[in-house]
């Protein structure tokens, strides 16, 4: 999977926004949304919310958990635990991006909130490599690890599965229980 | 996904991949055998005597690849020994167990897994060694190379790259690849369109070239 596809699947977290433009209740295949009034926020896919953001027709308000105390803690109780923390959303990178890209005069402190989070991404990433080097030097057959995100798992997803799959056809070749190819001239 | 050529991978069990370019120059590597019966003719074939119709004789020392020696083994018509390149014997396997960090792979035989593999066909009594220190080695280099590919973002990796075997590059690239997805992302480089690779080998035609 591709970076772009996870932030496609990011897109359809919900976002407040506050519209400047009025429309009814529009009915899409994913469900409904609307209605918009000027002034009254609303809850929209981020997908809409960039694109009217872009045609300047909203303002973004930023999700409660992108603030710079509530990421400073989670950031630091990522450092101090050993496994990893529940994120407060599951595409916590991507919404970083996008909202920070497009957005970013609607949301305070934007670059303070892009090293925290960049800190804690450093820091989630750091483990799930301890992780996965103390399953290959043990030899375990699965281990599960919580709380991961799509994003993280995608970008060391394909190393990792291609080492274990050569690691496992390596392990097959110390069982010597297979008939011999022999051929008779 | 965007790439139009799926390489075959190396088979590293005991048999290889027939379509693998990897497996194919890897059965190119030679082995140091013996011949056990004399061999009629043949002294010109294998490298040693001048003479078109020489025989060789038994028991004269030999250098053959490994894909000559798989296919002339044989326990019951013994025409060909073959020994243990010095790499996987007693000696060098202490030394990959003590620290597998420091070998350089890639002049050991750039294909030091998938040829210890090919190894294990022959009959051996120290194959179950053998198998066991290739799994280690592997095992005690992984951290580094997890480490060294996805932390070198437009770096000159060739340093890092220097001292793995092929098997292990194959993997360094594809951490490589992961990181560089991911970083090329994050500038927003992902949704800028670019010309596909396949076509941009293309070659530029004149539009009046195509008209006349």
């Amino acid at each position: 999977m591709e970076p772009a596809e996870v932030e496609f699947l990011a897109e359809k977290e919900l976002v407040t926004i506050v519209p400047n433009f009025s429309l009814d209740r529009i009915h899409l295949i994913g469900g409904d949304l609307g209605p918009f009034n000027p002034g009254l926020p609303v809850e929209v896919p981020v997908w809409l919310a960039i694109n009217l953001k872009q045609r300047q027709k909203c303002r973004l308000i930023p999700p409660e958990w992108m603030d710079v105390g509530k990421l400073e803690e989670i950031r630091d109780q990522e450092r101090k635990e050993d496994t990893f923390t529940p994120m407060p959303s599951p595409y916590y990178m991507e919404l970083t991006k996008l909202l920070l890209n497009y957005a970013s005069d609607n949301i305070p402190k934007a670059d303070e909130i892009r090293t925290l989070v960049k800190d804690t991404w450093d820091t989630r990433m750091a483990k799930l490599r301890l992780s996965a080097d103390s399953f290959v030097r043990q030899q375990e057959a699965h281990a599960k690890l919580d709380n991961l995100t799509l994003m993280e798992i995608n970008t060391t997803g394909t190393f990792l599965t291609q080492a274990l799959d050569h690691m496992y056809k390596l392990r097959t070749n110390l069982q010597p229980g297979e008939s011999a190819h022999s051929q008779d001239f | 996904m965007s790439e139009a050529y799926f390489p075959v991978g190396p088979g590293l069990g005991l048999e290889e991949n027939f379509l693998s370019l990897d497996d194919i120059l890897m059965s190119q590597e030679k082995l140091p055998g013996r011949a056990e019966s004399a061999l009629p003719r043949l002294a010109l074939a294998l490298g040693q005597g001048a003479g078109s119709a020489e025989a060789l004789p038994e028991g004269s020392k030999l250098e053959i690849p490994l894909w000559l020696a798989k296919g002339l083994h044989d326990s019951k018509r013994r025409i060909i020994s073959v020994e243990l390149p010095k790499i996987y014997k007693e000696a060098w396997r202490t030394v990959f167990s003590a620290d597998a960090n420091v070998v350089d792979l890639h002049k050991m035989g750039p294909y030091y897994y998938g040829f210890g593999s090919q190894l294990l066909n022959f009959d051996n009594p120290e194959n179950p060694e053998i198998a066991q220190s290739i799994l280690q080695t592997f095992i005690n280099r992984f951290r580094r190379i997890m480490d060294s590919s996805q932390n070198a973002y437009n770096e000159d990796t060739s340093a890092l790259v220097a001292r793995l075997d092929e098997l292990e590059r194959a993997l360094f690239q594809v951490g490589q690849k992961g990181l560089n997805d991911f970083q090329c992302w994050e500038k927003g480089q992902a949704s800028q369109i670019t010309a596909s690779s396949l076509v941009q080998n293309y070659g530029k035609r004149k539009f009046t070239e195509v008209d006349g």
